[in-house]
């Protein structure tokens, strides 16, 4: 929801500081699974702090997720999810499309008094962004 | 002086006719035609890396002047170029974007080719190889293809020029990178995007020079880390581009840090930046410690496939790929801060060309050479010109 | 049985006025004259007044494959250029909307003023040897004119005013438009699969209330079709006037209360006029409604519809008015989604060739259900195009 408001300060809050994102995709054409980002906590902080200077995809990208497993591991107090994704991209002129789906992998910090995200691999199904995108999924 | 009248919009520029590209070369259905033709049905086009193909058997597919072909190795571990199309139907073969075939197998009717194109199987004569049916039955329709540093190129023209005629000295700006004995590049990146703009217009936002005010990473690490008068653009025979003598300074971008001590590529700095735009649809382009290989598409004259590769050294350790990954993926992954864009940059002149709304565009501008000089942008037309026997100016006149 | 398969080519006994050729919604050529004679030359309505209430205040669209984009100057008046960059053609603003005394394109940072003069180019030294002027640069001006409150432009430099052009055709706005109450409350926009003009029918064509449930239960009733009004102007331009509506009479709706009636308007008052060739303005009491279809090929168009009320309306009022749009104009409400329902059906019969024609002919004396408003406009069609509406492959006069 953070990422959908660009709301990145929101969205920094919510991860851990042993946050570890990346992006990944497997590409049938080189047969090899990909990174297509990889970040830590300061460099997400970074990275998103720097989209509004950029020229960016116009409109607004939106997050449908659905949670499909939860593993919980209260010794570690780490939550282990799996979700499935899609996001949807609406142009200036209120059109809507299908920018991407996916999956994510997280891993959720249950320790502190909130819960944070420590770990996100999303992978992707999509594999042609267009024109890409400076905000990530 | 104020703005102009709407009605004047069809007079050109008062400069000179290589000053300016007529808005009819990204729209014009009978330049499209010609340029399949007479440009892309004649050069040199990059198809894949050989890392992508490595053992007898693997082939990659991809389309090409709207041709749909596929490279593949062969027992004699010789790069192929094919029709993806069964000479005897006309049948897709191979259907994914690669792969490893025992034997290219028709999708409609019995028959097989083997790797080097020639029919073990057929129809009429499923089992015999050796019968006279076979032997009279037509091979897959091959074009040329060669390799040079590990590049494959194709041609659809029978008559072609052998390859290294046409790159000349195309690549000269990368002779100690792919030159260094033992060093094997391998492809790790590939990203394919569908982008709604003629082809010409993402070639040019490699080409223009002039563009980085638009990036905010080139305008912090790039135009302030080395001086203009330093870099140093050249023109080649067959329309071949390059460019050197720029520099980055990394940690200039917020987010990302120098990279001093990481691991460049052979006969490059950390902080170096190289690119050699090849005529007219392939860029190969260096950041010291990444190098990425682009080709445009055109499917129509207003949507091109991207295809976009980044490279790394074959068996290096891990820790090293990774750190070529998060540098490739800072500027030029779908997640990067430059390529998305570039490809902004491209749909949006697609919006005032593709209908016939904009007439011209302006590359007009000199720096003997240097600095953000069109240099390049003018020899790009030219060499399409002389290619298409249009004039950019002017297309509708040959 | 006139009407078999084996004679459907065969026109009805007819005037040419009276029947209009599947042809004029499908032909590639007359579509492409359409561009050239009727939007290359009428005016067009781009948006209203309020949409551009500060200085700087912007809004771009596309017109006929053209980016637009209409700006209040710091003078207060509002101009039109192409979006498009001297420099190297890119579109330059891409929001619909917004607030710049700059137009700055993204791509090498090229700006241009309010008036369309060029005022930045970065690092201009290296045009010198070309000769290339800053003066030379400016933006492409399009013909801008505001006419009661509607901001209108003209891709002609020749064309006689707009307030000539429209004539007397809105007088029946005068009070409520003219009075400079008046903002847009609603937009939305959409792409339809259907040639542009058989929107525009849907807003010429009185018969068709029978479609409507609303209108059946709340129109056709009431009043009397002999106190309608169907009327032409200049320029193609049409009217009809004179019908009311009983709103309470459909369930969930009612009555209209007077003190919310729009200036001018009585509160079950309903009449509309057609600015020829593709704006529509409705006036229904407590709310207007504007329509502009523009094409985007011969069989695709884009519709906008504007929604207007009082710029002081208190919260309360503001909520019923676009409660009263909504009814019958939002794009959840019971009319428009029935309006296009309909002109992409007409679309599917005459897309390849299975419906050949369509009648224009009811007659009533410019009354109740008359014809006359499609007959007029496309009289104006026939005039602009030099062509017949009933045989238009055949152009009748020369360019």
């Amino acid at each position: 929801m953070a990422l959908d408001a660009e709301d990145f300060t929101a969205f920094i809050d919510l991860c851990s500081t042993e946050f570890d994102y990346r992006i990944t995709v497997y590409s049938p054409e080189i047969r090899k699974e990909m990174i297509w980002l990889d970040q830590d906590y300061e460099g997400m902080r970074a990275l998103l702090e720097m989209v509004p200077q950029h020229l960016k995809r116009l409109g607004t990208l939106k997050r449908h997720v659905s949670v499909y497993i939860i593993d919980h591991d209260a010794t570690a107090a780490i939550a282990t999810v799996t979700s499935s994704f899609i996001v949807t991209h609406t142009d200036p002129d209120g059109v809507s499309q299908l920018f991407v789906a996916g999956t994510y992998y997280d891993e959720v910090d249950c320790r502190g008094d909130r819960y944070l995200l420590k770990r996100r691999r999303a992978h992707l199904e999509t594999r042609d962004l267009g024109i890409g995108s400076h905000i990530p999924i | 002086m104020s703005a102009r009248r709407y009605q004047d919009r069809a007079r050109p520029p008062n400069l000179r006719s290589e000053d300016y590209v007529s808005g009819q070369v990204y729209r014009d259905d009978g330049v499209f035609r010609d340029e399949l033709d007479t440009v892309l049905g004649k050069v040199w086009h990059f198809a894949c890396h050989v890392s992508e193909v490595p053992e007898p058997g693997d082939y990659r597919t991809f389309l090409h002047a709207l041709q749909p072909l596929f490279v593949i190795r062969g027992e004699d571990e010789k790069l192929r170029c094919f029709f993806n199309t069964c000479p005897q139907c006309g049948a897709r073969l191979l259907g994914d974007g690669a792969g490893t075939a025992a034997r290219l197998r028709c999708v409609r009717h019995p028959g097989q080719f083997d790797w080097s194109g020639r029919v073990v199987a057929s129809a009429q004569s499923e089992d015999n190889a050796e019968s006279d049916v076979l032997s009279a039955a037509p091979r897959l329709r091959e074009i040329h293809a060669e390799t040079k540093n590990g590049l494959v190129f194709v041609n659809l023209d029978d008559a072609a020029q052998p390859l290294d005629a046409f790159l000349g000295q195309g690549l000269e700006i990368f002779d100690g990178v792919f030159g260094d004995d033992g060093v094997e590049y391998e492809v790790f990146h590939f990203h394919r995007a569908t982008v709604k703009a003629n082809w010409k217009a993402w070639q040019e936002t490699i080409v223009d020079l002039y563009h980085e005010f638009m990036h905010v990473v080139l305008r912090t690490t790039q135009m302030t880390a080395a001086p203009m008068s330093a870099r140093d653009m050249r023109v080649y025979p067959n329309g071949h581009l390059a460019i050197g003598g720029l520099k980055a300074d990394y940690d200039n971008y917020k987010g990302y840090s120098a990279r001093d001590g990481s691991a460049a590529f052979p006969g490059l700095t950390v902080d170096d930046a190289r690119f050699t735009p090849l005529f007219p649809d392939t860029t190969i382009i260096t950041r010291g410690t990444v190098m990425r290989i682009d080709t445009v598409t055109p499917l129509d004259p207003h949507r091109t496939i991207v295809e976009s590769r980044g490279l790394g050294i074959k068996g290096e350790p891990e820790a090293d790929r990774l750190m070529r990954m998060r540098h490739h993926n800072d500027y030029w992954g779908p997640f990067g801060r430059n390529v998305p864009e570039d490809a902004f940059a491209a749909e949006a002149c697609e919006k005032s060309f593709g209908k016939g709304a904009g007439r011209y565009q302006i590359i007009a501008r000199d720096e003997g050479g240097r600095g953000q000089d069109d240099l390049m942008l003018r020899a790009y037309y030219k060499a399409w010109s002389e290619m298409t026997g249009r004039l950019a100016h002017s297309p509708g006149n040959t | 049985m006139e009407n078999s398969a084996g004679t459907r080519q065969t026109l009805p006994e007819m005037p040419d006025t009276h029947v209009v050729s599947g042809a004029v919604y499908t032909d590639k050529a007359i579509f492409e004259d359409e561009k050239r004679r009727v939007f290359g030359q009428c005016w067009h309505l781009a948006c209203h007044e309020s949409e551009l209430g500060e200085a700087y205040d912007y809004r771009t669209f596309d017109y006929i494959g053209t980016p637009l984009i209409a700006i209040r100057g710091g003078d207060g008046v509002v101009r039109t250029f192409m979006n498009v960059c001297s420099h190297r053609g890119a579109k330059i603003i891409q929001e619909p909307s917004g607030n710049a005394k700059r137009l700055t394109c993204f791509y090498h940072l090229w700006s241009y003023d309010d008036r369309g003069n060029c005022v930045d180019i970065p690092r201009p030294e290296a045009y010198e040897s070309s000769g290339l002027k800053k003066d030379d640069c400016g933006l492409f001006e399009v013909r801008t004119e505001t006419h009661l409150g509607l901001v209108f432009i003209n891709l002609d430099d020749k064309a006689p005013p707009v307030a000539d052009y429209i004539g007397a055709a809105l007088d029946p706005f005068a009070d409520s438009l003219g009075s400079g109450e008046l903002e847009v409350f609603h937009y939305n926009r959409a792409i339809l699969h259907a040639n542009w003009k058989a929107w525009q029918e849907t807003n010429l064509d009185l018969y068709h209330e029978w479609m409507h449930v609303l209108l059946r239960r709340t129109q056709v009733g009431e009043g009397s079709m002999n106190t309608r009004v169907v009327k032409s102007f200049e320029n193609g331009h049409t009217m009809g006037g004179g019908l009311k509506a009983s709103y309470d009479k459909y369930k969930g709706m009612a009555a209209r209360d007077p003190g919310m009636a729009l200036p001018g308007l009585g509160p079950d008052d309903f009449f509309f006029v057609d600015l020829w060739p593709n704006a529509a303005l409705l006036a229904r009491g407590t709310a207007i409604r504007i329509d502009v279809v523009t094409p985007i090929d011969e069989k695709t168009m884009l519709v906008e519809w504007r929604g207007l009320g009082l710029k002081g309306d208190s919260a309360d009022v503001r909520r019923t008015r676009m409660q009263h749009h909504n009814q019958y104009w939002g794009p959840f409400g019971r009319n428009v989604p029935e309006d296009a329902f309909a002109a992409e059906a007409c679309e599917l019969g005459f897309r390849h060739g299975a419906a050949t024609r369509q009648l224009i002919a009811r007659e009533e004396g410019g009354k109740g259900q008359d014809d006359g408003m499609l007959r007029a406009w496309y009289a104006e069609w026939a005039r602009r195009m030099g062509r017949s509406p009933a045989n238009p492959t055949n152009a009748i006069a020369p360019d």
